[in-house]
């Protein structure tokens, strides 16, 4: 019974995130549809952001890079489906591998509500296909201690049954 | 701060780790935890402290001594496939915040 509860929660491969922001929602919108604010604050603390094309309207482009401060290289590539102002955006994003293939995709709906003068942002994305190697990706963008937490959690499971 | 901001903070030091490990293995006390580390009891105790806020153990007493066990609910939680997007995310937002209250400043001088 809970091992079909968790199959099913699995394949979903949808997060939903909240966060408040103290700031008007013509500016959070501002922030993540003008390239040049999306380059401010894109990616991890340390990271810088090529923005090669951020086209914030309906079919518009998305090709940017995070570049880590090991000189790593992220690519992604994606289209927007939906930008309404003031409040929604949405598009697919891929993590690209270095051949320029899609490792997976995604879909992101960025949702802002104002309250006296704070923004609630929505952020939902979900999983709309992922190749095998997507897994070894996702790990490689946490820190090292991702391997002892998958250890951690094989002597945890181990110790359950 | 969400649970599993909190359950990353309390793993991302190496004695931490160490301590979860040993408790993978079963029950211990914190006397049997401090043993191997070369460290104080009180210092381990500080760590078990943050173990136990971020319930990754629960504490129980067995007449004088005091035994940590291991909960495995918020390491599952972390090994789940949406723990790097989630991280990502927030981190991306923690400078989206940052970036926000910048752009603010120039407005209102």
């Amino acid at each position: 019974m809970s091992a079909k509860k968790e199959a099913a929660r699995t394949l979903d491969h949808e997060l939903t995130l909240v966060r408040v922001f103290d700031a008007p929602r013509k500016i959070v919108f501002e922030a993540w549809t003008n390239p040049k604010h999306l380059a401010e604050w894109w990616g991890p603390a340390g990271f810088t952001t090529t923005m090669n094309a951020w086209e914030a309207k309906k079919g518009g482009h998305i090709h940017i890079a995070m570049n880590a401060p090991n000189g790593e290289v992220y690519p992604m590539g994606g289209t927007f489906i939906e930008v309404k102002p003031p409040g929604k955006i949405e598009f697919t994003a891929s993590a690209l591998n270095p051949k320029g293939e899609a490792i997976f995709e995604n879909l992101t709906t960025v949702l802002l509500e104002e309250t006296g003068g704070k923004t609630t942002l929505t952020l939902r994305t979900k999983v709309l296909s992922m190749r095998p190697e997507a897994a070894q990706y996702l790990a490689g963008q946490k820190e090292g201690w991702s391997q002892s937490l998958v250890r951690l959690e094989a002597l945890v499971t181990a110790k359950a049954k | 701060m969400d649970s599993l901001t909190v359950t990353f903070a309390a793993l991302t030091d190496p004695t931490r780790r160490s301590i979860l490990a040993r408790l993978a293995a079963g029950p211990a006390t914190v006397g049997d935890l401090a043993g191997p580390f070369r460290m104080s009891q009180q210092a381990v105790s500080k760590h078990l402290a943050y173990l136990l806020r971020a319930r990754l153990i629960e504490k129980h007493r067995r007449g004088r001594s005091h035994f940590c066990r291991l909960r495995a609910a918020p390491i599952r939680q972390v090994s789940d496939w949406a723990a790097p997007y989630r991280i990502q995310w927030e981190q991306k937002f923690d400078r989206l915040d940052a970036f926000l209250k910048e752009l603010q400043k120039d407005k209102k001088p």
